[in-house]
């Protein structure tokens, strides 16, 4: 963000008066070194150009701008080339509106109305109370939040937040596309024709509040009623084509959250809960945590914890759920940054049993005020029934080019 | 006189504000710097109260452009604007990035607490959310510069306590030298600190941050010049001696007791980009 300052007028009005803007282009290339079974694409090229404007005319009013244009290679991106406001394409569109909203502040009071990002939760790697956090699925491992449209109300007196979202049209998740190497087929369905059923995406609302205290220690209650994101699976053999088809279906879920942060003398601890219950039929209720310990010392920041999962009702659900796939898991993170410029990462998971295991390592460098160059390099393994290991074949290294302006 | 004494700012006295409370921190362990035996406490502690006193200020605003080199000499630029609400050790600041334009937008939030240490939060537009920064972590460096988040923060003068080194020259300014050490209970990175202020206007002049009996980080302060009445270094220098590196900070645009709301200080503001 660009806080500049307006130097016309009075110097209050001076202060008020702000427009910032900020964006980056990027340039990715993906090598996949092994064939999946239906897809033996090894080399996929990225572009995204992102641009966002802030304006503040007053002190009590923003306005937030912001734009996306993508390409690829692999044909994950709509080439119809239409400006998109809902993020429910199964493709990326070439061109959406990533931010378009405005928000208003009178004393404790503040209230963000249009698409805009809401984020809950307190810890990293899995966040289980984030209900109002769709993602971008297609990498699975590499997902990137999605905007959602809706109106947040945020009062804070004190030490307390109190924050109620509402959000009436349903944005999912964008799930891996059926004939690329991210989504899972069993292994004897080689040759069959796999089909998406057509979506009929539910028009319910969302809604949820979450209190919040900030003192010696950060705790926090939620709830939520909507939608889940991430969907149930139906699919629909017909044996005569032979072909199978998927169909989505979106739960209606409740969901019961707290987290929390406790600093002590070595540590941060962080929490986070979230007891999911629905009415769905051929939906699980389940109760989804995580722990983790956060530390940085020197150059190093450490992130380190396990997530777990309780099913508290099993209703022999299929879905796509991330979340819970990485479930079961410890989970850890180190950076270290070498000097202003440079930095390196790993981060891992890897499920209790032992039968799945990601591993990430990544370099990034800087140069000059704009361009920063990254290289990583994962590496998932496992067996076949599992949710990580089943991504065996998927490994890949990645160079990524950034112009950040 | 207030009884209220910031800690360092960067920018001390002169600066008027916090900024770069440049730690007074220091266990009680720590000894004296000099071999001579420290002089008047309550002459220090008067000395640091009125250094206070002149840069007393109801809000200060300012953008600052900071130059990293490392031991090679590498140079890297990065700018914030900062602003802050309150004055010595019970103040809320917003430091926002303003370049390079891949950290535009970071912002962090520091709530200074007169009788115990800040509270600090950073947003991170990237991933939309704020994340404290606990008290265990803030020795480490604040984004590639050579201050630490502890550096960020303003602290009262009585969480520390002073002694009288003797008179010194700095920058060929005849300066006091006192040496602070913080109080047991008080959490700090530095076992000690030795201040250097300059005694024709109270101005510090250089800062001396101890752990143990070494000296780990050295802010001097340079380019005075009086804003609004109050004397100002509106450059300077943190040199972080363990890694050889430093960080030059200059002060641009700087103004003091402009309104400011308090809305604009808190977690839900700093979201605003």
């Amino acid at each position: 963000m660009l806080a500049v300052a307006c130097s016309t007028g009075t110097p209050a009005i001076a202060a008020a008066q702000t427009f910032s803007y900020r964006g980056f282009v990027d340039l990715r290339a993906l090598v996949f070194p092994q064939d999946s079974p239906h897809d033996d694409t090894n080399f996929v090229g990225d572009m995204l150009a992102r641009g966002e404007a802030f304006y503040r005319p007053t002190s009590w009013a923003q306005f937030a701008f912001g734009l996306d244009a993508r390409a690829n290679s692999d044909d994950q991106v709509d080439t119809s080339f239409q400006v998109d406001l809902r993020d429910r394409l199964a493709l990326r569109p070439s061109v959406s509106v990533r931010r378009l909203s405005a928000t208003f502040t009178r004393g404790p009071l503040t209230l963000d109305a249009g698409k805009q990002f809401i984020r809950w939760g307190k810890t990293d790697v899995i966040t289980p109370t984030d209900r109002f956090a769709p993602k971008d699925f297609l990498y699975v491992i590499d997902g990137e939040f999605l905007p959602v449209t809706g109106v947040r109300t945020v009062l804070q007196w004190g030490a307390n937040t109190i924050d109620v979202p509402f959000v009436p049209r349903f944005t999912p998740d964008r799930t891996p596309l059926l004939d690329q190497r991210w989504t899972l087929l069993p292994a004897d369905v080689t040759g069959v024709k796999v089909m998406a059923a057509a979506v009929n995406l539910p028009s319910d609302s969302q809604a949820g509040v979450r209190w919040s205290h900030t003192g010696s220690y950060e705790y926090s209650l939620s709830f939520f009623d909507g939608l889940d994101y991430r969907p149930n699976l139906r699919i629909a053999v017909q044996p005569k084509v032979p072909s199978i088809e998927i169909a989505k279906e979106y739960p209606h879920i409740r969901s019961y959250g707290a987290d929390g942060a406790v600093p002590t003398r070595w540590f941060t601890i962080k929490g986070e809960a979230a007891y999911v219950t629905s009415s769905t039929p051929h939906t699980d209720e389940y109760v989804l945590y995580v722990v983790q310990l956060e530390r940085q010392t020197g150059e190093w920041v450490l992130v380190g914890g396990y997530a777990g999962e309780v099913v508290t009702v099993s209703r022999g659900q299929v879905a796509f759920a991330p979340d819970r796939g990485l479930a079961r898991a410890l989970v850890g993170r180190a950076s270290y940054t070498i000097d202003t410029n440079r930095r390196v990462a790993f981060e891992s998971a890897v499920r209790q049993n032992g039968r799945g295991v990601y591993v990430n390592a990544e370099y990034s460098h800087a140069r000059g005020q704009h361009w920063r160059a990254t290289v990583n390099a994962a590496v998932i393994g496992g067996s076949g029934d599992d949710f990580l290991g089943r991504y065996r074949q998927n490994s890949y290294g990645a160079l990524v080019l950034r112009y950040s302006f | 006189m207030s009884s209220r004494v910031p800690q360092m700012l960067i920018g001390g006295v002169g600066l008027g504000a916090p900024i770069m409370v440049v730690a007074f921190a220091a266990a009680l362990s720590g000894t004296v710097l000099d071999a001579a035996p420290p002089l008047a406490a309550d002459e220090a502690e008067q000395i640091v109260q009125e250094a206070q006193r002149r840069t007393d200020a109801r809000s200060q605003r300012y953008e600052g452009v900071l130059q990293v080199a490392d031991s090679k000499g590498k140079i890297a630029d990065k700018r914030w604007t900062l602003e802050r609400l309150g004055s010595h050790g019970d103040s809320r600041v917003v430091l926002r990035f303003t370049a390079p334009a891949e950290v535009k937008g970071v912002a962090l939030l520091v709530v200074n607490h007169p009788d115990r240490a800040s509270d600090q939060w950073m947003w991170t537009p990237a991933l939309e959310r704020d994340r404290r920064i606990a008290l265990q972590d803030r020795s480490t460096r604040f984004f590639g510069t050579d201050f630490s988040f502890e550096d960020l923060e303003e602290r009262d003068v009585h969480q520390y306590t002073y002694s009288l080194l003797g008179e010194d020259v700095v920058d060929q300014a005849a300066c006091w030298k006192v040496q602070s050490v913080p109080r047991q209970g008080k959490s700090s990175q530095y076992s000690r600190s030795v201040l250097w202020l300059r005694k024709d206007n109270y101005a510090f002049a250089r800062i001396e941050n101890y752990v143990k009996d070494q000296v780990v980080r050295r802010l001097n302060y340079t380019d005075l010049q009086q804003v609004q009445g109050i004397w100002t270094a509106t450059k300077l220098e943190m040199h972080d001696l363990r890694r050889d590196s430093r960080t030059r900070l200059v002060l641009d645009k700087l103004q003091y007791n402009e309104p400011m709301k308090e809305e604009d200080f808190t977690l839900q503001a700093i979201r605003r980009q």
